[in-house]
Protein backbone atom coordinates (compact mmCIF):
# COMPACT_ATOMS: atom_id res chain seq x y z
CA UNK A 1 0.00 0.00 0.00
CA UNK A 2 1.44 3.31 -0.98
CA UNK A 3 1.02 6.60 0.50
CA UNK A 4 -0.96 7.93 -2.29
CA UNK A 5 -3.35 5.34 -1.40
CA UNK A 6 -3.25 6.04 2.57
CA UNK A 7 -4.28 9.62 1.86
CA UNK A 8 -6.99 8.94 -0.67
CA UNK A 9 -8.12 6.44 2.14
CA UNK A 10 -8.47 9.26 4.71
CA UNK A 11 -10.25 11.44 2.09
CA UNK A 12 -12.73 8.95 1.41
CA UNK A 13 -13.16 8.04 5.49
CA UNK A 14 -14.06 11.91 5.76
CA UNK A 15 -16.33 11.58 2.44
CA UNK A 16 -18.62 8.43 4.50
CA UNK A 17 -18.51 10.14 7.50
CA UNK A 18 -19.64 13.46 6.07
CA UNK A 19 -22.58 11.38 4.33
CA UNK A 20 -23.30 9.72 7.59
CA UNK A 21 -23.95 12.83 9.70
CA UNK A 22 -25.58 14.67 7.10
CA UNK A 23 -28.30 11.59 6.83
CA UNK A 24 -28.23 11.25 10.49
CA UNK A 25 -29.16 15.13 11.78
CA UNK A 26 -32.45 16.84 11.34
CA UNK A 27 -31.21 19.95 11.52
CA UNK A 28 -29.73 22.27 8.87
CA UNK A 29 -26.93 23.19 10.60
CA UNK A 30 -25.57 19.29 11.59
CA UNK A 31 -26.43 18.78 7.88
CA UNK A 32 -23.92 21.93 6.71
CA UNK A 33 -21.41 20.08 9.41
CA UNK A 34 -21.57 16.64 7.12
CA UNK A 35 -21.22 18.85 3.74
CA UNK A 36 -18.21 20.55 5.10
CA UNK A 37 -16.94 16.92 6.06
CA UNK A 38 -17.27 15.87 2.69
CA UNK A 39 -16.03 18.82 0.93
CA UNK A 40 -13.16 18.81 3.23
CA UNK A 41 -12.16 15.14 1.81
CA UNK A 42 -13.10 16.00 -1.70
CA UNK A 43 -10.16 18.84 -1.59
CA UNK A 44 -7.96 16.42 0.37
CA UNK A 45 -8.20 13.84 -2.61
CA UNK A 46 -7.78 16.67 -5.17
CA UNK A 47 -4.30 18.01 -3.49
CA UNK A 48 -3.02 14.33 -3.10
CA UNK A 49 -3.77 13.23 -5.98
CA UNK A 50 -2.65 16.41 -8.02
CA UNK A 51 0.83 16.46 -5.63
CA UNK A 52 1.71 12.50 -5.64
CA UNK A 53 0.90 11.63 -9.76
CA UNK A 54 2.62 12.69 -12.52
CA UNK A 55 -0.75 15.30 -12.98
CA UNK A 56 -0.24 19.37 -13.02
CA UNK A 57 0.36 19.96 -9.06
CA UNK A 58 -0.60 23.47 -10.07
CA UNK A 59 -3.85 22.59 -11.46
CA UNK A 60 -4.60 20.56 -8.55
CA UNK A 61 -3.67 23.27 -5.69
CA UNK A 62 -5.77 25.50 -7.93
CA UNK A 63 -8.99 23.28 -7.68
CA UNK A 64 -8.51 22.84 -4.07
CA UNK A 65 -8.61 26.54 -3.32
CA UNK A 66 -12.08 26.95 -5.95
CA UNK A 67 -13.58 24.09 -3.59
CA UNK A 68 -12.69 26.35 -0.20
CA UNK A 69 -14.31 28.93 -1.91
CA UNK A 70 -17.78 27.61 -3.18
CA UNK A 71 -17.53 25.60 0.27
CA UNK A 72 -17.48 29.55 1.80
CA UNK A 73 -20.43 30.65 -0.20
CA UNK A 74 -22.57 27.83 0.29
CA UNK A 75 -22.18 28.11 3.93
CA UNK A 76 -22.63 32.43 3.75
CA UNK A 77 -26.29 31.14 2.22
CA UNK A 78 -26.88 28.60 4.55
CA UNK A 79 -26.67 31.42 7.49
CA UNK A 80 -28.59 33.16 5.84
CA UNK A 81 -31.31 30.60 5.18
CA UNK A 82 -31.20 29.42 8.84
CA UNK A 83 -31.75 33.23 10.07
CA UNK A 84 -34.63 33.62 7.99
CA UNK A 85 -36.20 30.26 8.84
CA UNK B 1 13.37 10.73 8.47
CA UNK B 2 10.65 8.70 6.52
CA UNK B 3 9.43 7.13 9.65
CA UNK B 4 9.39 10.31 11.08
CA UNK B 5 6.47 11.33 8.11
CA UNK B 6 5.03 7.91 8.44
CA UNK B 7 4.21 8.93 12.17
CA UNK B 8 3.26 13.04 10.99
CA UNK B 9 0.77 11.24 8.68
CA UNK B 10 -0.48 8.64 11.46
CA UNK B 11 -1.32 11.42 14.11
CA UNK B 12 -2.54 13.41 11.32
CA UNK B 13 -5.07 10.95 10.20
CA UNK B 14 -6.12 10.19 13.59
CA UNK B 15 -6.95 14.01 14.22
CA UNK B 16 -8.60 14.28 11.13
CA UNK B 17 -11.01 11.04 11.14
CA UNK B 18 -11.23 11.31 15.23
CA UNK B 19 -12.56 14.77 14.54
CA UNK B 20 -15.01 13.52 11.92
CA UNK B 21 -16.04 10.69 14.34
CA UNK B 22 -17.00 13.28 17.00
CA UNK B 23 -18.56 15.65 14.72
CA UNK B 24 -21.31 13.49 13.24
CA UNK B 25 -22.25 11.61 16.59
CA UNK B 26 -22.35 14.30 19.35
CA UNK B 27 -25.79 15.18 19.93
CA UNK B 28 -24.80 18.51 20.63
CA UNK B 29 -24.69 20.49 18.06
CA UNK B 30 -21.80 22.84 20.00
CA UNK B 31 -19.44 19.31 20.57
CA UNK B 32 -20.51 18.22 16.79
CA UNK B 33 -18.48 21.73 15.75
CA UNK B 34 -15.61 21.19 18.01
CA UNK B 35 -15.10 18.12 16.19
CA UNK B 36 -15.14 19.50 12.99
CA UNK B 37 -12.69 22.19 13.89
CA UNK B 38 -10.73 19.38 14.83
CA UNK B 39 -11.13 17.98 11.52
CA UNK B 40 -10.13 20.60 9.62
CA UNK B 41 -6.89 21.30 11.39
CA UNK B 42 -6.22 18.07 10.71
CA UNK B 43 -6.91 18.36 6.81
CA UNK B 44 -4.85 21.12 7.00
CA UNK B 45 -1.65 19.29 8.51
CA UNK B 46 -2.20 16.95 5.69
CA UNK B 47 -2.18 19.71 3.13
CA UNK B 48 1.51 21.10 4.96
CA UNK B 49 2.57 16.93 4.63
CA UNK B 50 1.73 17.37 1.09
CA UNK B 51 4.48 19.81 0.53
CA UNK B 52 1.06 22.16 -0.53
CA UNK B 53 1.68 24.81 2.13
CA UNK B 54 -0.39 27.60 0.79
CA UNK B 55 -3.04 24.74 0.23
CA UNK B 56 -2.94 24.26 3.92
CA UNK B 57 -2.61 28.15 5.35
CA UNK B 58 -5.83 28.64 2.99
CA UNK B 59 -7.25 26.00 5.23
CA UNK B 60 -6.83 27.30 8.38
CA UNK B 61 -7.90 31.08 6.79
CA UNK B 62 -10.83 29.86 5.30
CA UNK B 63 -12.30 26.87 6.81
CA UNK B 64 -11.04 27.38 10.60
CA UNK B 65 -11.25 31.19 10.06
CA UNK B 66 -14.67 31.60 7.95
CA UNK B 67 -16.60 29.04 7.49
CA UNK B 68 -16.14 27.43 10.78
CA UNK B 69 -17.41 30.87 12.35
CA UNK B 70 -20.01 31.34 10.42
CA UNK B 71 -21.18 27.70 11.26
CA UNK B 72 -20.86 28.70 15.03
CA UNK B 73 -22.89 32.07 14.31
CA UNK B 74 -25.58 29.74 12.76
CA UNK B 75 -25.54 27.43 16.00
CA UNK B 76 -25.58 30.54 19.01
CA UNK B 77 -28.47 33.00 16.45
CA UNK B 78 -30.93 29.87 15.91
CA UNK B 79 -30.28 28.54 19.67
CA UNK B 80 -29.42 25.27 18.90
CA UNK B 81 -26.91 24.92 21.47
CA UNK B 82 -29.76 25.20 24.21
CA UNK B 83 -32.18 22.76 22.25
CA UNK B 84 -30.00 20.17 21.83
CA UNK B 85 -30.72 18.98 25.36
CA UNK B 86 -33.94 17.84 23.55
CA UNK B 87 -33.70 13.74 21.94
CA UNK B 88 -34.27 13.46 19.18
CA UNK B 89 -34.81 9.77 18.88
CA UNK B 90 -33.21 8.43 15.94
CA UNK B 91 -34.71 4.81 15.11
CA UNK B 92 -32.24 1.72 15.05
CA UNK B 93 -33.15 0.76 11.00
CA UNK B 94 -32.73 4.85 10.30
CA UNK B 95 -28.91 4.48 12.13
CA UNK B 96 -28.27 1.08 9.71
CA UNK B 97 -29.63 2.59 6.82
CA UNK B 98 -27.16 5.79 7.32
CA UNK B 99 -24.22 3.80 7.95
CA UNK B 100 -24.68 2.10 4.73
CA UNK B 101 -25.51 5.21 2.76
CA UNK B 102 -21.81 6.02 4.01
CA UNK B 103 -20.34 2.80 3.55
CA UNK B 104 -21.67 1.68 0.23
CA UNK B 105 -19.80 4.88 -2.04
CA UNK B 106 -16.69 5.12 0.01
CA UNK B 107 -15.92 1.50 0.14
CA UNK B 108 -16.85 0.99 -3.93
CA UNK B 109 -14.54 4.29 -4.32
CA UNK B 110 -11.74 2.58 -1.97
CA UNK B 111 -12.31 -0.87 -3.98
CA UNK B 112 -11.45 1.18 -7.39
CA UNK B 113 -8.84 3.37 -6.20
CA UNK B 114 -6.42 -0.39 -4.90
CA UNK B 115 -7.33 -2.14 -7.83
CA UNK B 116 -6.51 0.23 -10.59
CA UNK B 117 -3.52 2.09 -8.76
CA UNK B 118 -1.97 4.87 -10.77
CA UNK B 119 1.83 5.51 -11.45
CA UNK B 120 2.38 7.92 -8.14
CA UNK B 121 5.58 9.45 -6.87
CA UNK B 122 6.01 9.59 -3.31
CA UNK B 123 7.74 12.95 -3.47
CA UNK B 124 5.69 15.83 -4.40
CA UNK B 125 6.45 18.84 -6.31
CA UNK B 126 6.89 22.57 -4.59
CA UNK B 127 4.61 24.56 -6.08
CA UNK B 128 5.80 28.43 -4.99
CA UNK B 129 2.86 30.73 -4.56
CA UNK B 130 3.97 32.82 -7.47
CA UNK B 131 3.11 30.15 -9.74
CA UNK B 132 0.12 29.58 -8.29
CA UNK B 133 -0.79 33.34 -8.64
CA UNK B 134 0.15 33.61 -12.22
CA UNK B 135 -1.68 30.43 -13.31
CA UNK B 136 -4.76 31.85 -11.78
CA UNK B 137 -4.54 35.10 -13.69
CA UNK B 138 -3.09 33.72 -16.73
CA UNK B 139 -4.41 30.39 -18.22
CA UNK B 140 -7.47 29.67 -15.17
CA UNK B 141 -8.07 33.59 -15.43
CA UNK B 142 -12.26 32.54 -16.07
CA UNK B 143 -12.04 30.46 -13.36
CA UNK B 144 -10.94 33.42 -10.77
CA UNK B 145 -13.41 35.66 -12.35
CA UNK B 146 -16.33 32.87 -11.67
CA UNK B 147 -15.59 32.02 -8.18
CA UNK B 148 -15.93 35.72 -7.79
CA UNK B 149 -18.89 35.84 -9.25
CA UNK B 150 -19.98 33.15 -7.35
CA UNK B 151 -18.81 34.69 -3.86
CA UNK B 152 -20.28 37.92 -4.65
CA UNK B 153 -23.96 36.19 -5.80
CA UNK B 154 -23.77 34.38 -2.45
CA UNK B 155 -23.21 37.24 -0.28
CA UNK B 156 -25.81 39.35 -1.86
CA UNK B 157 -28.48 36.71 -1.19
CA UNK B 158 -27.04 36.50 2.23
CA UNK B 159 -27.75 40.53 2.72
CA UNK B 160 -31.01 40.19 0.56
CA UNK B 161 -32.58 37.79 2.82
CA UNK B 162 -30.86 39.20 6.65
CA UNK B 163 -33.43 42.25 5.11
CA UNK B 164 -36.46 40.06 4.70
CA UNK B 165 -35.98 38.90 8.06
CA UNK B 166 -35.74 42.19 9.34
CA UNK B 167 -38.68 43.62 7.96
Amino acid sequence: MNLFIMYQLVALGMLGLGLYGMLLRRRLIGMLIGVELMLNGAGLSIVTTAQLTPASAQLGQLGTLLVMGLAAAEATLVLAIVIVI
Amino acid sequence: MDTMAYIAFGFYTIICLGGALWAVTRRSLVRAFAGLVTSLLGVAGLYFLLAAPFIGLMQILIYVGAVAVLIFFAIVITGASREAQERITTTKKKRCLAVLAGLIPASFLAMAITKYSLVTNNTPPQVSMEDLGRALLGPYGLVFELISVVLFAAMAGAVLLGFKRRQ
